[in-house]
This record gives structure tokens, sequence and C-alpha cells, in this order.
């Protein structure tokens, strides 16, 4: 069942327009991450799903009710802001009580539900603070308990974590994905942070541009990006992106760029000759034998890998990710090969299309399967 | 170290400067008539007296004048504070056209000096029928108080983050909610700055004071006192002065009580940026 519902919004302020088209279903209890690079329309999107900012057209529901024009007091959401928004002038007990007592929940029952929420959220022991007396992660608690305390239909989180230092950002993501699988409940998690979408996310909406690029599992973003744009975002390091031209040879269809030359087997109909794009992943790029040629200028070392970038041609950079016991030097003249069956080709522009034909991404999908037959 | 010296030095001076015509004040209106002139002038009164203020509030008009001087002020006050919040609120919360204009219109009408104002204004307040009234004092004042208070309660309210209202919003709370638990509570430093700011010009105001009003019943004290002592002939200075101690009292007190809050709350936190 969609519990929340994007049909054909649109945002407009002004003449600029910041969001587009925008279609999203999202099913009771799924965990869906906004993703995109600032400015892409995301947290205007959230912001009209909690009512702060009204679609200038389309329909958002969230249950059967259509929402266009309904308060955010009133559509059973609970919101996490960047800022954490906690109320300086009130303790952290008072914060946690704020969205019960607006509901008229009576004081009894209040102190016992804030209680049990500072329970879950190890606050007990600072109900009495100012938000200003607690750390970052502390407060970062604080608003989450102010969105629990009332068990809200669905939640809405934006950028929650991006205020916090790495480590704490690692454990808060685990926290929350764990608070979602105990609750059960719709969220909605507004980030540009592409680690924290593939970690939590049940499916991701890559958004850029006002408009929805891709709305799908991580897995299936990373491997079968819908378009160039969702290639390049995703990925760390990032996709190599190679812009040459797309040949037609004895009915198969080859891709070319100064340097390299590369098989595309079968593509959608929408493949057409001329101007194209190949992406091919890091880890799709072997070195040691292999067509391609070039010179290594960039070696860095994770300890369980190696991140190689190597100029090829006239002057395009690839990373190539490879096993941590062999050493390149840089400097080295070196042979590459791409791994045809994980090459992704592009129509041509910013966001072109992907034209790998569906089956052909079978082999990405199982990798131990496209081993055994390599 | 030399540097530190001379700088200091000058600090003080400048204090001294500033504090001396104070502690002469409050002096003379304790020393005793025959002192006064006594030459030379003894810095600390031989003779401690309080008949000065005995008689000022026994014999004279003052105790009205300061009452007055109260409600006049308060009233302002009060009225400048109540406008100017909902002004500023409006001014940076809501998008509307002309609004950056409005805002410097404002302003602009407190660049005019008020001498250009104050005969046409005296004219409208006399069809008004409110000549002579502590209400046209009031509204006087509010016209050269308010655009200052609404352009500092505008900037105080810049500073208060948009997210605490939205997170008010989703909260549950209605527009007018959000604004009082939320909005007011952090806009309190700015409200104070901006009360006490209209309640010392009001309480100091002598100009319209003295064009806009004629009648004992609602003169307020910086005309009240002037005329009552200070004739073409004589001034009786230490009736001025103990009159002069007593019209800063109030001042001194409400500085006293709010000065902590004029610096509360500029750092406070709540809002991670």
């Amino acid at each position: 069942m969609a519990d929340v519902v994007f049909a054909n919004v649109q945002k407009r302020f002004g003449s600029f327009t910041a969001v587009e088209g925008l279609d999203l279903d999202i099913r009771q209890g799924e965990f869906i991450c906004l993703l995109g690079p600032s400015g892409c329309g995301k947290t205007t999107t959230l912001r009209m799903l909690a009512g702060l900012e009204f679609p200038s057209g389309g329909e958002i529901r969230i249950g059967e009710r259509v929402v266009n024009d309904v308060a955010p007091g009133e559509r059973d959401i609970a919101m996490v802001f960047q800022s954490y928004a906690l109320y300086p002038h009130m303790s952290v007990g008072q914060n946690i009580a704020y969205p019960l007592k607006k509901r008229r929940v009576p004081k009894s029952e209040r102190a016992e539900m804030v209680a049990k929420t500072a329970e879950m959220l190890q606050l007990t022991p600072l109900l009495h603070r100012k938000p200003k007396e607690l750390s970052g992660g502390q407060q970062q608690r604080v608003a989450l308990g102010r969105a629990l305390v009332r068990d809200p239909k669905v939640f809405l989180l934006d950028e929650p974590l991006s205020n916090l230092d790495a480590k704490l950002r690692g454990h808060m993501r685990s926290e929350l994905i764990e608070l979602h699988q105990r609750l059960g409940r719709t969220m909605v998690y507004v980030t540009h942070d592409q680690l924290e979408a593939m970690t939590m996310a049940d499916r991701i909406a890559v958004m850029e541009g006002g408009k929805l690029q891709q709305f799908a599992p991580p897995q299936e973003v990373y491997r079968a990006p819908a378009n160039r744009f969702v290639a390049g975002f995703i990925g760390t390091p990032g996709m190599n992106i190679a812009d040459g031209v797309l040949r037609a040879d004895d009915g198969a269809w080859v891709f070319e760029a100064p340097g390299l030359s590369v098989a595309a087997g079968d593509l959608t109909a929408e493949a057409q000759a001329g101007p194209a794009a190949m992406g091919i992943r890091p880890e799709g790029l072997s070195i040691g034998a292999g067509p391609i040629k070039g010179e290594v200028q960039v070696v860095e070392r994770t300890g369980h890998e190696n991140i190689v970038i190597v100029r090829v041609g006239d002057g395009m950079r690839m990373t190539c990710r490879t096993a941590p016991d062999r050493i390149w030097k840089v400097g080295e003249t070196v042979q590459m090969a791409v791994d045809a069956a994980q090459a992704h080709f592009f129509a041509e522009g910013p966001t072109g299309r992907r034209l790998n034909r569906a089956g052909a991404t079978g082999a990405l999908l199982h990798p131990e399967l496209k081993e055994a037959t390599s | 170290m030399l540097k530190k010296i001379v700088f200091n030095l000058f600090a003080w001076s400048i204090v001294l400067m500033v504090a001396f015509p104070l502690f002469w004040m409050l002096v003379t209106s304790v020393k005793p008539q025959f002192e006064l002139f006594s030459r030379p002038p003894t810095i600390l009164p031989q003779n401690f007296t309080l008949e000065h203020y005995w008689k000022l509030l026994s014999d004279t008009n003052f105790l009205g004048y300061f009452w007055n001087s109260v409600i006049l002020s308060t009233t302002t006050t009060i009225v400048v504070v109540a406008i100017a919040t909902v002004g500023s609120y409006s001014l940076v919360r809501f998008r509307y056209r002309g609004r950056e204009t409005l805002a410097f219109l404002v302003l602009f009408t407190y660049l005019l000096p008020s001498v250009v104002l104050i005969l046409p204004l005296y004219l409208m307040l006399v069809n008004l029928g409110l000549s002579n009234t502590i209400t046209s004092l009031v509204i006087a004042y509010t016209t050269f108080a308010l655009p200052y208070a609404l352009w500092l309660l505008r900037s105080f309210m810049a500073g208060i983050p948009e997210d605490l209202e939205s997170a008010a919003l989703v909260d549950g709370a209605s527009r007018l909610g959000a604004f009082w638990d939320v909005i007011l509570p952090q806009l309190l430093p700015g409200i104070i700055s901006t009360a006490l700011f209209t309640f010392i010009l009001s309480w100091n105001e002598y100009l319209y004071a003295l064009v806009l009003v004629n009648s004992d019943d609602a003169r307020p004290l910086t005309t009240g006192v002037m005329n009552m002592l200070i004739s073409s002939f004589n001034i009786e200075w230490s009736l001025l002065m103990a009159a002069s101690v007593m019209m800063s009292v109030p001042l001194i007190i409400a500085f006293a009580f709010l000065q902590s809050y004029l610096t509360r709350g500029f750092g406070a936190g709540g809002v991670k940026g």
C-alpha cells in the first residue's frame, strides 16, 4: 500500500522551478532517501511533504488524504531538522514534550511518554538540561526524541547527520537503521551523502535539477544507473565516464573514444550512431594486460585496496580499483582492459539515458556468474 | 607596558569627563543653598541636607509631572514594542511585494529632523482634539520611536532561525502558537533593548513636549521641571539638581535590572549552524 504519494508535483519560486513533475510512490514502512547535490530540490520536496512549502501544482497524499493544503501540524508527521531546531529556552524534557503539549495530551500521560522516549534514546539524565549544554550528538538525539515521542505516521529527516563528526555519524547511522526496523514507520530522509543513502535506504530517489532521475533500491542505482547523471553521482571513487562515439559495426555496437574501443554489444532501440558516453566503474577496469595503454599518475593506498589513476589517450584520467598486493609506480606505463560486461553506455548529454539492455545488466547483478563465464 | 598605562589614563579621563557632571549634580542637590556659590567651591558638601528633595516633593507639582512621565513613557513603550514586534515579524518572515521598500520608507521618516515634522503633527493632533493631552505625546513619540524600534527588532528577528518556527509548526503549533511559544522567548533580548531605548527616548524628550502640551495636567518631567524652576531671572539650581537626580533614578533602576538581559541570549545555542 502506498503511504506517501507525490503525483506530478511542481514547485516554483517566482520564475525558478525547484521541483518539476515529481512522481513518487512510497510504501508503508519504507525507508526512502532523497539524494542529490545541493540545489537539486530534495529539501524542497521534503518541506512540501511537511507542509512548510505548498506545491504549485500536482498532488501530495499521505495515506488516503490529499494534504496539499493541510497545515503541518495536522499531517501526522514529525520532522528532524538539519539544524536540530531545538527550542533553546526549553529544557530537553520540555522540548520532547512540546509536540504532545500542542496536541493537548494530558500532563500525566505526557510525562510518561517523555520518560519512555528519553529512556530509549538514553536522554534520561539530561532531561533538565538546556540544549546549549549538550554535545552535538546529544542535541541530535533530543531532536530525534521530539520526533519519536508522538509516534507519527511518517518521519521526515533533513540531513540529520551532517553536523556530526565522522565517527558519530557512522554510529548514528546504524542507530537510525535499527530504529527504523524497530518502529516500522515510513521514513523520508534527505541527504547529499551517498554513503548514507546506500547504507540506510530501502529505495533511493536520486534528484537533480528539480527532477527525479531514478527511484530504485541502492544496488540497482549502483549497478544499473538510469542515466549518466546517476552513474556519475553514485559511487566513490566515481564512475569513469568517457565521451566518444557509437558506431554500428555489422549489427553490433562499438564505442570508440581516443585511446579505447569497446564492443558495446546489444543496446536498446534508443541507441543511435553518433556522440555517446561510456561509463565504467573503477572495479570494471583491470591493469596488467589489455588493449588500452596509459601512464600511472596517482596511487592511493587505502589498505584493503589500491586506487590507481591512469592517464589514457589524449589526457583522460581513468580510476581503477586494484588488489593491494601489487604496487604500481607513478609514471609507469601500463596496459588496461575494460570488462565489457560492466560497461554502461549513455546517450549524449549530461542526463543521457542508459542504453544497455536490461538483460545485459544481468551479468552485473550476479558477479560470481560473470566470473564463471569469463 | 607604557602603552598600557597611557591607554588606561586615556580611558579613565574619558570616564571622569562623563561622570563628573553626574557627580556634580548629585553633590549640588544635597548642598544647602548658601554653600552653592561659595568660593572656592567645595567638592564634597560641608553641610549635608535633603531639604531640596523635601521641598520638591511637598511644595511643587513634581510628583504630578513624574506620574505623567511614567504614564507617558510606559504607554509609548508598550505601544511601540507591540507594533514593532509584529511589524518586524512581518518584514522578516513574509514575502510580499514592496517589503524592502516599506522598510526603507519607515527608516526614511526616522531620518527627517523632528523640527520638520513637529508643526504638521501639532496641527493634526489639534484637529483630532488631542492637544494638551498625554495621548498626543504618546502618538508623537510613537512616530519617531517606532521606525528605529522596527529596524532594531528586525535585525533581532532575522537572527532567529526559521527552522525553529518550522519545527513548532510541524510539532502542531498554529502560526500564532509558534510565535508565542518559540519566537517571543527568543526575541526577548531584542524586545528589552527596544523597550529600554523607547523608554529612555520618551522619558528624556523635550521638544515635542514643549510644543504639544501647554497645561500642567499633562506636562511630563522634562518641560514641567524647566517651566517650574527656570525663569528668565532666576534658576533654582539646587532644586533643579535634586529634580534631575530623581528623574534619573527610574532609568538607573531599569538599566540595573535589565542590562543582563541585553547581553544574554546573543550567544544562545540550540540550533547548530
